[in-house]
């Protein structure tokens, strides 16, 4: 029901973004509230009406965006249980199939009582505590099955059990991870204790330039998953347009795999806020934004109030931050496709160039990093390029979040400098369970590594390189011999299928049809020609690459690795 | 400036991009989203193109010009990049051409010639989306739709109605009317814009089904005959049974560039209507009887000419029609100021 207290608050919302558009997104969302969790056609109108967009715009991203419930009715209790490829690997399907049986209904499926409805989605940025029961906005971690037998009878009482937190963490640099075994680490006194805000002190001295330079001495490569240095992107704006500029912070966290970010965001969100108000200074912006996936919905939460904290401490008089809530895209993560988002439309990607640095947000100059970039900025201001730098070596500085899930004793988060080798960073996680298969180490993105390939991997952007697959944003998945590389490969093409925005035509049919193939395939009905046009799609699109944003190579190149070095698996499905 | 394509050195000027100088020297390079009037969208990746000195193929409508460029059109890994495009439209979509009333100038029909490809490779399940027939004159088959975009651009950039609008995602996306709507259910006006630029078979003027391919319809460019605007349209005419098919805008005329109304595109059935008038009537004793053109001119000039004498030329007025050409409006004005002696002249389009 749309009342005047929300007509009130979407009004607000129109006001607090420097163009209205941007509202829609979150109006929708409250609307989608104030109904049992379901967005009706009649309130899509209303908000299009009240935002000012036509009703075709609001429907388009009410229908584009997964959390929204558009066209489907979900029930009281919406069961939501990521399947991804780190989910699968730690156990998921069993608590697919029995959520299944327990409730007596299919994925996909609503009870009669109107009370749950269970659905498989895609990954939740939770890959070190899976298997992951979303119910409604609440993460349930670890879930096992006696777990589940008390949160549905829980349910069925009507009350949403408080969540029970049990993360595994190591960090041996001591800086993106430094406060997150401390009481109380979100508040801004347990910061400003342990020296935080002090870089923030000394950049207010210095002069804007001298901050960039700062960054780019220390050589900093964007964590976000391409790995461009953040100081040379920040040389790229242009000077004197007259028009804003805008800093805005990927915090997506979209990559299967990957669970890094929120580490710095959930436990020690001053780090986040004070690298934005420094780089924010660095590159003359007076507005900021924070892109969080909208399944985040409480860290979303924590941020504000962490915001608000540092204005009641007079940490933010130049700049001011918007934290964005997305929706459920994947490709939203793509820097163009995330400011189409704030720009309250279908999140895709746009033709580059013009690069985000020239015409970005709103048609204006806008830099876009990742969290895990922006978070450590403060201590190269505080510490100096060259503390930055002691870390890792040349071309790969710095220490780096790594998120390690799938088959290992003590899936987590762990902080160590660049070039760790990878076989250490298995054993701060606990080493693998089972027998290693292979592994996925940069978010799902890239080519898969066998053991042989593994053994001497350094973790850093050369070294990925040069084995033949990439650091991307650091999210290594264990395979552990259980698993079947065709079924994994199946699981991975249904993800970007899922995920395709839908804007160029190779992606959209072209995952599409490779998840018909590997179907057909697993189903015992393929021959090798089906494994030859399969190669023929993912080696064009791989190779010529020729989608309109880097999604397409995000998937074909995965999948052909997969097939090159499992050949056996997928022809020994030839029947 | 010059620019090189396929070895050829071309003239192109400055904020032209590849395709349209490609275009205006008849090079043809397969583009499906691309049209003049809605621009670059970068979707359907089949103007795919090799630029020295760039890496990575390059889309031909997005690239603008530069002095000594050099552009290949035929290389390899650009024919292989345009069969994968033009193979998974083909193949995620029912294009059955034998039956399909865009078949001879269907653009994904074009391109599929150009890349000689025979037959789709990718079929590998089931097509069925929403045909949607609800409307008056216009017919929607999203089983032919490649999402181009092109009608979703024209709808709300171009005619500015604001109907048609993209919904859902990826392999599931599709053209949306308002909230999803039936086409007749939704604030479509029916102006007929989204069916002329659509580049397949997914749009289609409904009353034109069947009746004839259109390179065998002639076409006769003319002026709409409603109102005042003075829309520039084709008639495509079957000299056989001497009917009007269809009727599309001019692409370019600087009155419509293409565009029309509801009116223009689709009222054009009383032209050939049994209720339209053959010869003159004259009414008496309340019924009308058929007259030759000399007796009602006759007729009607010695009324006028009696009404004048008697209550003066001020008492009588004239209307003029919009659907007779400039030049018949002209006599008629002249002989209502000079033949009848009034300035009571005036125009429907006025009204
Ligand atoms: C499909 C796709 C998804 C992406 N997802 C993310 C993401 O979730 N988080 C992120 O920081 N960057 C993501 N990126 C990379 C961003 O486009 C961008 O490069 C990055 O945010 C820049 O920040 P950085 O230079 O600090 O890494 C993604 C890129 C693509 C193509
Ligand atoms: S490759 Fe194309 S369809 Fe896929 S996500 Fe990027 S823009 Fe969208
Ligand atoms: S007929 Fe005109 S108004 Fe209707 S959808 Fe097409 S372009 Fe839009
Ligand atoms: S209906 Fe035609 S113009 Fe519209 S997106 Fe589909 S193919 Fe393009
Ligand atoms: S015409 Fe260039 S991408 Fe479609």
């Amino acid at each position: 029901m749309i009342d005047q207290s929300m007509i009130d608050k979407i009004t607000e919302l129109k006001a607090k973004y420097p163009k209205k558009e941007s509202a829609l997104m979150p109006a929708l969302m409250l609307a989608q509230k104030a109904n049992s969790n379901n967005l009706s056609e009649e309130d899509m109108e209303k908000v299009a009406a009240l935002v000012g967009v036509t009703s075709g715009k609001a429907f388009g991203v009410a229908t584009y965006y997964s959390m929204y419930n558009a066209v489907k009715n979900v029930g009281k209790y919406h069961l939501q249980v990521d399947t991804n490829i780190p989910a699968t690997l730690m156990g998921a399907l069993k608590i697919v199939d029995y959520l299944e049986k327990k409730l007596g209904i299919k994925e996909g499926e609503t009870t009669k009582d109107g009370l749950f409805t269970l659905s498989t989605v895609e990954c939740l940025g939770s890959c070190g505590t899976c298997p992951v029961v979303q119910v409604n906005d609440v993460y349930y971690e670890n879930m096992t099955t006696e777990k589940l037998d008390s949160l549905i009878s829980s349910l069925q009482e009507g009350v949403m059990p408080v969540k029970e937190v049990n993360y595994n963490f190591g960090t041996e640099c001591n800086v993106l991870l430094k406060n997150r075994g401390l009481e109380n680490s979100t508040s801004i006194d347990t910061y400003i204790q342990t020296g935080g805000y002090k870089a923030l002190e000394k950049a207010m001295a210095m002069e804007p330039q001298a901050i960039t330079n700062e960054v780019r001495n220390s050589a900093i490569r964007g964590r976000g998953g391409a790995g461009f240095p953040a100081g040379v992107k920040w040389g790229f704006l242009p000077k004197n347009t007259g028009k804003p500029i805008y800093l805005i912070c990927n915090a997506d966290e979209g990559e299967p795999g990957t669970f890094k970010d929120r580490q710095i965001m959930e436990y020690d969100p001053h780090l986040l806020v004070e690298g934005m108000i420094i780089s924010a200074k660095a590159i003359d912006s007076n507005l900021g934004f924070i892109y969080i996936r909208g399944e985040f919905e409480w860290i979303a939460d924590i941020l504000e109030k962490a915001i608000e904290e540092a204005k009641v401490n007079n940490k933010m008089s130049d700049i001011d931050i918007i934290v964005h809530r997305g929706a459920g895209a994947y490709v939203c993560g793509e820097e163009t496709a995330l400011i189409e988002s704030i720009e309250g439309k279908r999140g895709q990607p746009r033709m580059k160039p013009p690069f985000p640095a020239v015409e970005g947000l709103y048609g204006c100059p806008t830099i876009v990093n990742n969290v895990e970039t922006l978070a450590s900025v403060p201590f190269i201001i505080d510490k100096g390029a060259e503390a930055f730098k002691a870390f890792g070596y040349e071309n790969n500085t710095g220490f780096k979040l790594f998120g390690i899930s799938g088959a290992v004793n003590k899936p987590g988060v762990y902080e160590y400098p660049m070039g760790i080798s990878f076989n250490k960073l298995i054993e701060a996680a606990g080493g693998v369970k089972g027998n290693l298969k292979a592994a996925i180490v940069g978010g799902l993105s890239v080519p898969i590594l066998k053991p042989e390939e593994l053994n001497n991997l350094n973790m850093d952007y050369d070294s990925c390189i040069k084995h033949g697959t990439g650091l991307g944003s650091g999210g290594i998945m264990v395979i552990s011999d259980e698993f079947s590389i065709p079924e994994l490969a199946l699981r991975t093409i249904q993800f970007y299928a899922h995920e395709s925005c839908g804007k160029c035509a190779p992606c959209k049919e072209g995952s599409h049809t490779i998840v018909m193939i590997l179907k057909k395939l697993l189903a015992g009905h393929g021959t090798i020609k089906d494994i030859a046009k399969l190669e023929e799609i993912v080696n064009t699109i791989n190779n010529v690459g020729s989608t309109l944003c880097p999604t397409g190579q995000a998937f074909a190149m995965p999948i052909k690795a997969m097939i090159e070095k499992f050949r056996d698996e997928f022809t020994r499905l030839i029947k | 400036m010059q620019i090189t394509i396929n070895g050829k050195s071309l003239e192109a000027k400055k904020g032209q991009n590849v395709l349209q100088v490609a275009i205006a020297n008849g090079i043809y390079i397969p583009h499906l989203c691309y049209h003049e009037k809605v621009g670059a969208a970068g979707k359907c990746r089949a103007c795919v193109v090799e630029i020295e000195g760039m890496r990575g193929l390059q889309t031909s409508c997005s690239v603008p010009v530069r002095e000594d460029m050099v552009v290949e059109t035929k290389a390899d890994t650009v024919l292989q990049a345009q069969r994968l495009v033009v193979d998974l439209m083909l193949s995620s979509g029912k294009h059955d051409c034998l039956s399909c009333e865009q078949s001879g100038h269907c653009e994904l029909q074009d391109a599929a010639y150009y890349l000689g490809i025979e037959r789709p490779t990718c079929q590998y399940g089931d097509i069925n989306r929403e045909v949607d027939e609800t409307s008056e004159f216009i017919k929607i088959d999203r089983n032919k739709c490649i999402s181009c975009g092109r009608c979703v651009a024209a709808c709300n950039n171009t005619v500015v109605n604001q109907v048609l609008d993209f919904g859902y995602r990826g392999h599931d996306t599709e053209i949306v009317f308002n909230t999803d709507k039936k086409m007749a259910e939704s604030t479509c006006v029916q102006c007929g814009e989204c069916s002329q630029i659509c580049p397949v078979g997914a749009i289609i003027d409904k009353h034109a089904i069947g009746l004839g391919r259109l390179w065998e319809l002639d076409k006769v460019e003319t002026v709409c005959p409603y109102c005042g605007v003075g829309c520039k349209l084709n008639l495509h005419i079957d000299r056989k049974s001497n009917k009007i098919v269809k009727v599309s805008g001019v692409e370019g005329s600087p009155t419509n560039d293409g565009m029309l109304c509801v009116k223009g595109r689709y009222g054009f059935d009383f032209v050939g209507h049994e209720d339209r008038l053959t010869t003159p009537l004259i009414k008496e004793d309340g019924q009308f009887r058929e007259a030759s053109w000399e007796e009602a001119i006759e007729l009607v000039a010695s009324k006028f000419t009696s009404i004048r004498d008697e209550y003066g030329a001020d008492t009588i007025m004239a209307l003029a029609s919009a659907k007779v050409t400039n030049e018949e409006n002209y006599t008629f004005q002249k002989l209502i100021r000079t033949g009848i002696g009034t300035n009571n002249i005036d125009h429907c389009a006025r009204l």
